[in-house]
């Protein structure tokens, strides 16, 4: 997609969040539907491929949580596409630990609830794209490996661990390709 | 000011989502107290959504989805955005009590003094918080000030987060909000500060073992209070 038109439909967006929030908008939440019930199928299908009931479902919770949540997103701390992929995340753990063989009394909603900082900052806006345009063009420019082993940890779900473990390599060289590719995304800096 | 961070690989995992509830418990409780960490977070999530943007998606109708989801959304009770915010809001404890962490408010609702708490020794008490099917033990740990913990291994790794007053051992000093993750080789001898009593999350993937000749009496307590293991 051209990049105009992105910033463009990305801001389509953001109109309709406020549409939601502000006066219950349906044809608003039906154009996110479109949007965004596809790559969350996608993010549920790399976790368990094949498993398309979890996915329908894990969709669905979501679009009912952009519904109920639209006026407590703030667009200062954090784009859509990120407030939107927390929602993904947190709504896939928790159908998973409901539905699977040790389930687990531990609420995640508690978890991450803290994690958006609520000082206001005037430069944290500026500070926010910055890092967001750093990434992409980061990402973009990663050797395969390192980008393979980014897409198991995020989108299949799994650990450092498990990600060695299911391509054969030493934890080691997990931990290493993730660390050089969060320090060229400039989001790792060693303390 | 914390010195002692959840390592960057666990950020990672806990900010994908991929890491372990409790552990993701212990690194949630640390954020709280660490506005580096979550600056690191605030990036890492930036990293996942456009990993999630980027995600192939299949050429599939959703329409019968779409029809069924709007039905859905029409039969819920009207909007409940505020049922759970009632008993995470944030409550103003009184100047001598402690503030519990809002992850732990889900198993702490009102005071650390309401758990049950077990003595082990005159000077160190446990609270269970949870034990996960087949996973780890959460527990809280409370030693009076200057006294020494018992000394234990254990077979897992541990997480400890400070929560109040301060400790020390052979390899520093950790305070409120301080992350320590030990793994199965480590055998430490903690003592606390003695200005203060100490609180400590601890997370365990397998059950503590208390070594030496009197706290062996004590190892059959702990294992029934830890019902799922097989040690
Ligand atoms: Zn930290």
């Amino acid at each position: 997609m051209e990049r105009a038109t992105q910033l463009q439909s990305d801001e389509q967006r953001i109109d309709d969040m406020f549409a939601i929030a502000e006066h219950r908008d349906q044809a608003a939440l039906a154009r996110l539907f479109d949007h965004y019930v596809p790559k969350v199928r996608a993010f549920c299908l790399a976790k368990q491929p094949g498993a398309n009931l979890m996915a329908d479902d894990i969709a669905q919770e979501v679009m009912i949580r952009i519904w109920n949540k639209a006026h407590t997103y703030k667009q200062e701390s954090a784009s859509l596409n990120t407030w939107v992929f927390t929602l993904a995340r947190n709504a896939r753990i928790d159908y998973l630990r409901k539905n699977s063989r040790h389930q687990s009394n531990i609420d995640p909603e508690y978890l991450w609830q803290n994690v958006v900082d609520e000082n206001a900052d005037p430069f944290k806006d500026a500070q926010q794209k910055k890092d967001q345009e750093r990434i992409q063009q980061g990402l973009d420019k990663l050797p395969a490996d390192q980008k393979q082993v980014l897409a198991k940890v995020y989108l299949e779900g799994k650990t450092h661990k498990e990600a060695a473990e299911e391509l054969s390599l030493p934890l080691g060289t997990i931990k290493s390709r993730v660390r050089l590719a969060l320090h060229k995304l400039t989001i790792y800096v060693k303390r | 000011m914390t010195n002692y961070h959840p390592s960057i690989e666990m950020l990672t995992d806990y900010a994908a989502g991929s890491l372990p509830l409790a552990h993701s418990l212990c690194v949630s409780t640390h954020l709280e107290h660490c506005h580096e960490c979550q600056q690191q977070i605030r990036k890492l999530e930036m990293l996942g959504s456009h990993l999630f943007d980027q995600t192939p998606v299949e050429e599939r109708q959703l329409s019968s989805l779409k029809d069924s989801f709007f039905d859905t959304l029409m039969k819920q009770p009207k909007v409940e955005t505020h049922v759970k915010q009632s008993h995470i809001e944030k409550n103003t404890p009184h100047w001598d009590e402690y503030k519990i962490p809002s992850s732990l408010r889900q198993f702490i609702t009102k005071s650390y003094d309401d758990l049950t708490w077990m003595r082990l020794s005159p000077s160190f008490k446990i609270a269970t918080l949870y034990n996960e099917d087949g996973g780890a033990q959460i527990a809280l740990t409370r030693v009076k000030a200057g006294a020494h913990m018992p000394t234990h291994t254990h077979t897992g790794d541990e997480i400890t987060l400070v929560l109040e007053g301060a400790f020390s051992d052979e390899s520093g000093v950790y305070r409120q909000g301080d992350f320590i993750n030990r793994d199965a080789s480590h055998k430490h001898k903690p003592i606390v500060t003695k200005d203060a009593e100490c609180i400590c999350l601890t997370v365990l993937d397998a059950p503590i073992e208390f070594t030496g000749w009197f706290t062996r009496l004590l190892n059959p307590i702990i294992r029934r209070y830890h019902p799922h293991s097989h040690a």
